[in-house]
């Protein structure tokens, strides 16, 4: 009864979380453009309004998958909050993934149809990245939980520096920001609309956003691993990655899945091998 | 994915106007392309059977917005020529100022856009906000924003005082610091390089064999330019046409780029030379008679009109040849064999006007 | 990247270009051609205005004394203020504001004897 309690404000924090960052982000981006942009609460606004639509599907698929992709990253987020399994929380996570596609895929829109496969790629390139992360953090700590990281004494990131930056590119993409907002961005301003998304409406797509905020979370919160030698380092590391994200999504065009598959894993995965064949020797 | 149809248009969030393309795709590369028109053909060129030849300088200004000043400035100079009217001479250089500023604001959208089309908002935003000061200038000086209806047979409707022209020089140098600061970006970064270099290249006998016209013909090393002609008061101004020889999408940007400080110096030299005198003479006599072929260099390139009058109040015909129009064809070879998230650039590269493709 | 890091960072600092409209409307600039009014004072009813329009916006009845304007219609050239031989015709520098039904304005408008102006929407 307890658990459940504690449980269920761990998600509500992090829902509070999700969508003050997505406020935040807004207002931000605006700022660096030289406009007002929405107050911070607006998000909320924007998904109530969404959850109180009309439901509308073209097929079962899309009112089953975002259900799965929010229940999923529900669940990596409480794996997280209760320091389980790092590779089980990827595991976890990337399901939720696979039913985005699958609800993409459902569709007979060529715009989600493409982006559905661009959104694999996506998980190719974030995921293995993820995955070579969880091995650098048992080779540093002994173990795949995430509760190793604090118990190093030291942060993380003096021994993985290269890693993190590897992992700043999963963040990009996570985030859905510039250069990489192939697969969905957030203004539905591309040559496929806005991607995986676009067959989506009302509740719906509200629950998917409300996904989109638990996973950003989640990154966030894999990235305070970082530096998880005390509170302040826990929460400046992650906040000073996701401004950077931000300002980066303003200083740069969106690239294609090609360069990002070829230039953009392709260094991410020698800065993580440089570094682990570093930390080896 | 093979032989996906990606409907492109006519309601797509990267097109500002109702354009459709059936995108034939395999593997996110384009096989085909095959673009359909009609989605907001008015018959402008129709409406001068029911609105008399004074009348349509306001129809054809609603032609295109973002040229609008230079369609009344050619039908004005066609009719002009027919009823052997000489404007006075303040008022050729007035139009020149108005017909650069127009340029100016014309570009500056259209460079946001190429922006947005490539996903790179806060350089779409910037270039928006150096664009504003013109349309204040426009509305101070012109009375509008957009539709600046400053043209009249003879000559202009409005003039501008000493205290305006010193105004207008000094915004025009914050514009020019303002789009100054994004030249690195624009010119220079990498992910703008990524995306426009060696895309939707047209080599110089294609560009030529497709028609195609302004700142497309010129990116590919043509160096046309109507205002050679010498029509109002180019023939008195120093310039020359900016060109350059790779004729891919990042050529197209250079040139426009390099157009807006062409026109700032255009501006320049026509205030420092404008005449004093009226803005414009007396039109009496009879309607205009006979046929006249008026040309003019538009943002987008060069803009034909024939012009058939019969003597009395309403022409016998009119026929208005737009850039926009000129420069379709180009895409129906561009778009094949390019990248699908290549397409918007690539067609934004042409500087699309539907309204003004189909009138 | 790099080029355009200078200018976001001022931007984050600086004033913003936009401003939170209706709330606190934009000034218009002197010579704008915003709303077109007639005086009915001054008005004949000759009807130049609704030659020269090029929207065919304007209906002048003389005999019935109305002086008929489609604002949805009408482009805001200032065509007719400028052909008006009375000089009843004006631009406010001001624009119409948004509303929510189609308005026609009808002026009622008397010649020689004593004139009154009536506006009525309808």
């Amino acid at each position: 009864m307890q658990t459940t309690a504690l449980a269920l404000a761990v998600l509500g924090a992090a829902l509070l979380l999700g969508g003050l960052l997505s406020g935040l982000d807004r207002r931000l981006t605006a700022r660096l453009q030289s406009r007002q942009g929405p107050p911070f609460t607006q998000p909320f606004f924007d998904v109530i309004k969404l959850l109180a639509k009309e439901r509308m599907v073209t097929n079962p698929w899309q009112a089953f998958s975002p259900l799965a992709t929010l229940s999923a990253a529900a669940c990596a987020l409480l794996l997280f909050a209760w320091q389980g399994d790092l590779l089980v929380i990827l595991f976890v996570h990337m399901a939720g993934g696979v039913f985005l596609v699958l609800g993409a895929m459902a569709s007979p829109s060529p715009y989600s149809q493409i982006a559905g496969q661009r959104e694999l790629w996506q998980m190719l390139c974030c995921e293995t990245l993820l995955f070579v992360m969880a091995g650098a953090l048992y080779l540093t700590t002994g173990s795949f939980r995430v509760s190793g990281a604090a118990a190093l004494g030291e942060p993380l990131l003096y021994r993985l520096p290269l890693l993190f930056a590897a992992f700043l590119l999963a963040l990009t993409v996570k985030m859905r920001k510039s250069p990489f907002d192939l697969a969905g961005c957030h203004h539905a301003h591309q040559e496929l609309v806005r991607g995986v998304f676009t067959e989506y409406v009302g509740p719906h797509l509200g629950l998917l956003e409300i996904a989109h905020w638990l996973e950003v979370v989640l990154y966030l919160a894999i990235c305070s691993l970082f530096w998880a030698t005390g509170p302040w380092g826990m929460i400046l590391l992650p906040l000073t990655a996701f401004l950077a994200v931000i300002v980066l999504d303003n200083v740069s065009a969106r690239l294609t899945w090609r360069w990002m598959l070829g230039w953009g894993w392709g260094a991410a995965f020698v800065l993580s091998a440089v570094n682990l064949f570093w930390l080896k020797g | 994915m093979a032989g996906t149809i990606l409907p492109f248009g006519p309601q797509h969030p990267v097109l500002p106007e109702p354009l459709h393309l059936n995108l034939q795709i395999e593997d996110e590369i384009v096989v085909s392309a095959t673009p359909a028109f009609g989605y907001v053909h008015r018959g402008l060129e129709k409406l001068a059977d029911i609105r008399d030849f004074r009348q349509m300088i306001q129809v054809v200004e609603r032609v295109c917005g973002i040229c609008s000043m230079i369609h009344a400035l050619t039908y004005c100079q066609g009719l002009e020529e027919l009823m052997g009217i000489e404007p006075t001479p303040r008022a050729r250089f007035l139009r020149v100022i108005w017909s650069e500023l127009h340029r100016l604001h014309s570009h500056l959208l259209w460079l946001g856009l190429f922006a947005d089309a490539m996903g790179f908002e806060s350089l779409f935003m910037q270039l928006w906000k150096v664009r504003e000061r013109i349309m204040d200038i426009n509305e101070a000086t012109a009375g509008n924003r957009v539709i600046l209806s400053v043209n009249v047979i003879g000559g202009v409707r409005r003039d501008l005082d000493s205290g305006q022209t010193a105004w207008i020089l000094s915004e025009l140098a914050e514009v020019e610091k303002g789009f100054s600061a994004m030249s690195r970006t624009i010119l220079h970064d990498y992910t703008v390089q990524k995306r426009t270099r060696g895309k939707g290249a047209l080599s110089r006998s294609q560009a030529m064999e497709l028609g195609c016209v302004g700142p497309m013909l010129r990116a590919s090393g043509v160096s046309q330019d109507m205002r050679l002609l010498g029509y109002a008061a180019y023939g008195e101004l120093e310039f020359a046409p900016v060109v350059e020889q790779d004729g891919d999408c990042y050529a197209r940007c250079r040139v426009r780029f390099a157009e807006l400080g062409q026109s700032i110096g255009l501006i320049r030299q026509a205030i420092a030379k404008l005449p004093a005198g009226d803005t414009s003479v007396p039109v009496k006599g009879r309607p205009p008679a006979g046929e006249v072929v008026a040309r003019a260099e538009q943002p987008r390139g060069e803009c034909l009109y024939y012009i058939k009058a019969n003597g009395g109040k309403f022409l016998d015909r009119l026929r208005i040849r737009t850039p926009t129009f000129a420069n379709i064809p180009a895409l129906t070879v561009m778009l094949p064999g390019i990248e699908l998230a290549d397409v918007p650039v690539v067609l934004l590269s042409i500087d699309p006007c539907i309204s003004c493709t189909e009138r | 990247m790099v080029f355009m890091i200078p200018v976001v960072l001022k931007n984050l600092f600086g004033r913003c270009a936009t401003r939170p409209y209706p709330q606190s409307p934009r000034q218009l600039f002197a010579g704008s051609r915003g709303q077109l009014i007639n005086d009915a004072g001054k008005c004949i009813l000759c009807g130049t205005c609704a030659r020269s329009c090029p929207s065919q916006c304007l209906t002048v009845s003389r005999k019935e004394g109305l002086w008929q304007y489609e604002p949805f219609a009408c482009v805001f050239c200032g065509v007719c203020v400028e052909a008006c031989p009375a000089g009843s015709l004006s631009q406010l520098g001001q624009w119409r504001p948004a509303v929510r039904e189609r308005e026609r304005v009808v002026l009622k408008v008397e010649v020689k004897s004593e004139k009154s102006g009536v506006r009525s929407e309808a």
